[in-house]
């Protein structure tokens, strides 16, 4: 009723404080993505570099082939 | 890594529903205080980051005695996950206490107890992550990591009562009057609901970023067990 | 099996092998003298450093000169802290008093009783050079006894991170980012008890910060006496 009596006005305040909230909310959000993402990469990739390095040892040895080869050949001897 | 398992999901929908709820009753639902006009709003939020991420940090400092009782690194990823949630909550508290202020005790800042205690824990929690990052071996990282929470959470509350003491004695007036009287309130019901609701709230989204963390921290963690393997 | 061909010598007492420890550093430091003599020279100079900084005049000194000492022997513990455990890491001499057959908290104990004789020796002398260059006197029953608990405070935590921190890629500036905000307890009471005595106030004033003082020395002890064995575990 009396100018007195009504509240300062402290909205700009509350909407700073509001708005400030959900900045660091989001750019929390935002790197937790970004950090996820990151990850994810490093795994595809190790995956992928672990599945060559697994797949180099059969060629070196790779007894079966040059014994299934060898049979081939002797077949072909015979 | 396996699928978002559907509780997860739905938990993560469920943490934004109840966040645009708690943003409603508190911008909305609950009435102008009188007093402080609308910035008094502020407080929801400000009380529930700054509860959660207190029960964060001491909720860390339990996980961190697990592990160095069970020295299972799923713990420390637990810890670790705890920790940083609490970190970004807890200075969010601090801002939004701060804006708070500005208007309140026409300060931004002053070294009261709780704002001095609560800017020396968020340190610490700084200097933890620091820790962390100068150290190798995912074991050694785990330990110190658990040892240094397992201090701060000890450290924080005498913080807390030692400074209570030096300024019950060298009283800092700033303003008129004590600035931990200033801006006290009497919550009416619907402020109450608000102010429930918001502790409500702003504990389902810690449980909910919790969870995603842990999982990030699992992943991380099997991505640099591969990276050690393939350098031996 | 081992320990049936080759009996374990028997364990020295708990007492005796700290002294070791102790005795070991301190003789150590006794030939070099590099560690003392550069915590002493570093607590001159932020000494002199405050005096332009604060402009310690008559009036002022009076009300801060608490302050100043206490972040004098803050930052000259921690260069000491650093040093002591650095050097330890640096020789070797960690991995050698790890497989010594003795209870782990003793290495730890030992370490916190030569660092707080490096302290003092430095407060003893800096205590001094101060009452002389600002004409204040500090031969205090009192303020000598604060400067002792809160000494062994602020080691007590201090040995414990320093031991952590010299583990890690950027030991040297870790130090300090760790233990300055888990020692704030510790320096406000300090201080806070200092001031009392320096100003002459009566003992109900000095007497909580004085027992926060004592509390947070026999908590932190303790904490640390069960977690350091985790922080030196291989």
């Amino acid at each position: 009723m009396f100018p007195l009596d009504a509240p300062p006005d402290t909205s700009a305040y509350m909407i700073a404080g509001y708005g400030v909230f959900f900045i660091i909310a989001a750019i929390y959000l935002v790197s937790l993505f970004v950090r996820w993402r990151n990850i994810d990469r490093d795994m595809t990739a190790l995956e992928s570099i672990e599945k060559e390095s697994k797949s180099i040892p059969p060629k070196k040895a790779s007894p079966a082939r040059r014994k299934g080869a060898g049979r081939k050949n002797a077949a072909r001897k015979r | 890594m396996q699928p978002k398992p559907l509780a997860l999901k739905i938990l993560d929908i469920g943490s934004l529903l109840v966040l645009a709820v708690a943003t409603y009753l508190a911008l909305v639902y609950a009435p102008e205080e009188a007093v402080m006009g609308q910035v008094q709003r502020v407080f929801y939020f400000h009380i529930g980051t700054a509860w959660t991420g207190l029960l964060g940090f001491l909720f860390a400092a339990g996980l961190g005695i697990v592990y160095l009782v069970k020295k299972d690194l799923k713990w420390d990823i637990a810890e670790v996950a705890a920790v940083e949630i609490s970190a970004v909550f807890f200075f969010i508290t601090i801002i939004l206490g701060s804006i708070w202020a500005r208007p309140i005790w026409n300060t931004w800042w002053t070294w009261d107890p709780r704002l001095t205690t609560a800017a020396i824990t968020e340190l610490i929690y700084v200097a933890y992550f620091m820790l962390r990052q100068g150290i190798e071996d995912p074991d050694r990282r785990a330990r110190f990591g658990a040892v240094y929470t397992l201090i701060g959470g000890v450290s924080a509350p005498i913080t807390f009562l030692a400074i209570r003491l030096f300024r019950t004695i060298h009283p800092v007036v700033i303003g008129s009057g004590d600035p931990n009287a200033q801006g006290t309130f009497a919550m009416t019901p619907h402020m109450l609901v608000a102010f429930f609701f918001g502790l409500f709230a702003f504990t389902i989204i810690f449980i909910d970023l919790f969870w995603n963390r842990i999982r990030m921290g699992q992943l991380a963690a099997k991505v640099e067990q591969l990276k050690l393997n393939l350098m031996h | 099996m081992a320990t049936t061909i080759h009996p374990q010598p028997p364990q020295p007492s708990f007492l005796k092998a700290t002294f070791a420890v102790t005795g070991k550093d301190l003789s150590a430091e006794f030939r070099s003298r590099e560690l003392f003599s550069a915590m002493l020279v570093f607590s001159l100079l932020v000494i002199l450093i405050f005096n332009f900084a604060l402009e310690l005049d008559i009036a002022t000194r009076q009300s801060v000169t608490a302050g100043v000492l206490w972040v004098t022997f803050a930052f000259a513990g921690t260069l000491g802290l650093n040093r002591s455990m650095a050097v330890e890491k640096d020789r070797g001499c960690l991995d050698g008093l790890l497989l010594a057959p003795v209870d782990r908290a003793a290495i730890y104990f030992g370490k916190v009783i030569s660092n707080l004789v490096f302290m003092l020796i430095v407060e003893a002398i800096v205590l001094p050079v101060y009452s002389f260059l600002y004409n204040v006197n500090l031969f205090n029953a009192g303020l000598l006894l604060v400067i002792l608990l809160g000494s062994i405070g602020y080691l007590a935590v201090g040995t414990l991170l320093a031991s952590m921190a010299v583990q890690a890629r950027t030991r040297d500036v870790l130090l300090p980012i760790l233990l300055f905000p888990v020692a704030v307890p510790v320096l406000i009471a300090a201080v806070k008890a200092s001031e009392g005595f320096l100003a002459g106030s009566d003992f109900s004033s000095i007497y909580s910060p004085l027992s926060l003082l004592i509390g947070y020395d026999v908590i932190f002890i303790a904490v640390a006496y069960m977690v350091f064995d985790y922080v030196v575990e291989e």
